[in-house]
């Protein structure tokens, strides 16, 4: 039982890290592979703060939010001047750069070490340190943040970022300022990554580097594009789908280590089958969830 | 020391700009970061410490290894990614379906030929030559050897034959060139066919010289492309210039501050470049449209 419930709450870090991806790679068109590096942000400054500082999760929380965004806007105010293709190899570098940061920076992050030992989140007397609270906790946030991005996508402003994603120059013409949409969203986007990075940090109490590489990005990645790009819904089956796959592997009987590599193969077959069959709306769930065809 | 130093940045410099000339035939003609190429030069490193390791000389281990490799690099082209680029228009679906195709390749290794590294010394290859105060090894020399004919052949192969010229009208304008009877399919197999052999040689001669693991061969072909776009996409002299200030920079960071830092600072290189100077050293326009 207890083993279900940790799934569930990956499930739902997941679903907030596909979702807040969600926001620049499906509604705004830009793919980034940086994601798994501010969700690493988050969970390092929650770690670092509550652990050497002893701050309670209702400051840390907003501060690693702010710290994300904070290192999101430098970021994407500078890798936001080069367009598609090479926006991708940019934010691919800003990955690796944040990520030999936390393995480097021994007086910092504590290198490949990592960081034991962060407490249980405390608030206000309420003690958040078994999995049924904590799986309580994460749905709270989980349902917080996909009612916001939902708000988000409703308002004009989503309205823009969907435009500029079909036609830039189109979306200028009209007198939305596109950099400064762009530069919003990836803002918003990392911040609400922060969050998921927190709830991590907490729920492990251990973190080290090897959790936030490229590798986790690129994962974060396939569940947005096989939840449908645009589709949050689809996120949340995505993601279900691809942490429950080494368990289900695991469940008939391949051994632990092959069960991790075929659940890579097993999502790197879906992401090129994914492309090949679908238009450009990328979306397998097409027809089963009630998301319009933006394309039509 | 200084000599050793710029030995070292001299066989960098040789590793990253062979990776980075096989990869410019793709992307020359096929317009996309084809991240999957990684996995064949994995393919080959792995493929090639197999076969030694199971007796088979090594010449004879060299040519199967190469041969299978490129034959894998056309055959991906061939069955996947040419259908997927009929259907999809924007370049970020095909390196997508590239990078599944490359967790595909890289899994599979993982799981068929184990994760460690592979690496093939013999007394031959191994030795090591005294060079003033630095070292060299022989399959360092032939890195460095490799690299200039591969170079030289480039440069000629796209001056000269029928072939590199409809590779490069194919990169000027895709749609111009078929117009004109250019199969440009055809070429973009063929470029495919020509990057992965060159790959499959630099996958080797790594493979020789500090060994291959899954994972390491992603980071390569990143500082084969950063060379690239650093010096301008589309132009050889580019990439020379390119991987020489990539290795440079690489050494320079390794021997003041630790070599830890090499990555960062290769990327960190890289994203300066892509604001202030995205056109490299000389090249082609970065823009979102052309009127």
């Amino acid at each position: 039982m207890d083993y279900i419930l940790h799934l569930l709450i990956l499930i739902f870090i997941y679903v907030m890290l596909a979702q807040s991806l969600s926001l620049t790679a499906g509604f705004a068109g830009m793919i980034s592979l940086a994601h798994a590096g501010f969700y690493g942000i988050g969970a390092y400054a929650t770690a670092i703060l509550s652990v050497n500082y002893h701050l309670s999760f209702l400051l840390t929380l907003p501060i690693g939010m702010l710290i994300c965004g904070i290192m999101a806007l430098i970021v994407s105010t500078i890798a936001l001047r080069t367009v598609e293709d090479y926006f991708i190899i940019c934010t691919l570098g800003i990955q690796v750069i944040i990520f030999s940061i936390m393995n480097n920076w021994m007086n910092l992050t504590n290198g490949p070490l990592g960081i034991p030992g962060i407490p249980s989140i405390n608030i206000i007397g309420l003690e958040f340190n078994n999995k049924p609270s904590f799986l309580i906790l994460s749905i709270i946030l989980g349902t917080a943040i996909f009612l916001f991005l939902r708000l988000i996508i409703k308002s004009s402003f989503g309205r823009t970022l969907k435009a500029l994603s079909e036609d830039e120059i189109y979306t200028q013409s009209i007198g939305k300022n596109v950099y400064l949409s762009k530069v919003t969203a990836f803002t918003i986007s990392a911040v609400i990554a922060a969050i998921p990075g927190v709830l991590y940090a907490h729920y492990i109490s251990y973190i080290d580097p090897t959790s936030f590489t490229i590798n986790e990005s690129i994962f974060i990645l396939s569940i947005v594009i096989i939840g449908g790009m645009r589709n949050l819904w689809g996120m949340v089956f995505a993601s279900s789908f691809l942490v429950l796959l080494p368990e289900a592997l695991r469940f008939i009987g391949l051994p632990n280590t092959i069960a991790a590599n075929l659940r890579q193969i097993i999502y790197g077959t879906i992401l090129i089958i994914v492309i090949f069959n679908t238009g450009n709306n990328l979306n397998i769930f097409r027809g089963y969830t009630r998301q319009r065809s933006y394309k039509e | 020391m200084l000599y050793q130093l710029i030995i070292n940045i001299l066989i960098q410099f040789s590793l990253v700009s062979l990776i980075g000339s096989s990869f410019f035939y793709i992307f020359n003609s096929g317009k996309y970061y084809a991240i999957h190429h990684a996995a064949i030069i994995t393919v080959a490193g792995y493929f090639i410490s197999v076969s030694y390791e199971n007796g088979t000389p090594l010449y004879l281990s060299i040519i199967i290894s190469v041969i299978i490799s490129t034959l894998l690099g056309i055959l991906i082209e061939f069955i996947l990614l040419k259908n997927i680029r009929e259907k999809q228009q924007k370049t970020f679906f095909l390196i997508i379906a590239s990078l599944g195709i490359y967790i595909m390749f890289q899994n599979s290794i993982i799981i068929f030929w184990g994760e460690e590294l592979k690496l093939i010394s013999t007394n031959n290859i191994s030795s090591i030559n005294r060079f003033y105060d630095a070292f060299i090894t022989n399959i360092q020399m032939i890195i460095i050897i490799t690299n200039i004919i591969i170079i030289i052949s480039t440069i000629l192969f796209f001056k000269l034959s029928r072939l590199g010229k409809k590779i490069r009208a194919v990169s000027e304008n895709t749609e111009l060139s078929s117009v004109f009877g250019i199969n440009v399919n055809y070429i973009i197999l063929w470029s495919f066919g020509i990057g992965s052999f060159i790959a499959s040689i630099s996958g080797i001669l790594i493979t020789f010289d500090v060994g291959m693991n899954p994972s390491s061969s992603f980071n390569l072909l990143f500082y084969g492309v950063i060379a690239l776009i650093i010096g301008g996409i589309g132009n050889i002299k580019g990439l020379i210039f390119g991987a020489l200030l990539l290795a440079t920079a690489q050494h320079l960071t390794a021997y003041y501050i630790d070599s830890k830092w090499m990555d960062a600072i290769t990327y960190i290189i890289l994203i300066l470049f892509l604001i202030w100077k995205p056109l490299g050293f000389s090249g082609q326009r970065l823009k979102k449209i052309e009127i």
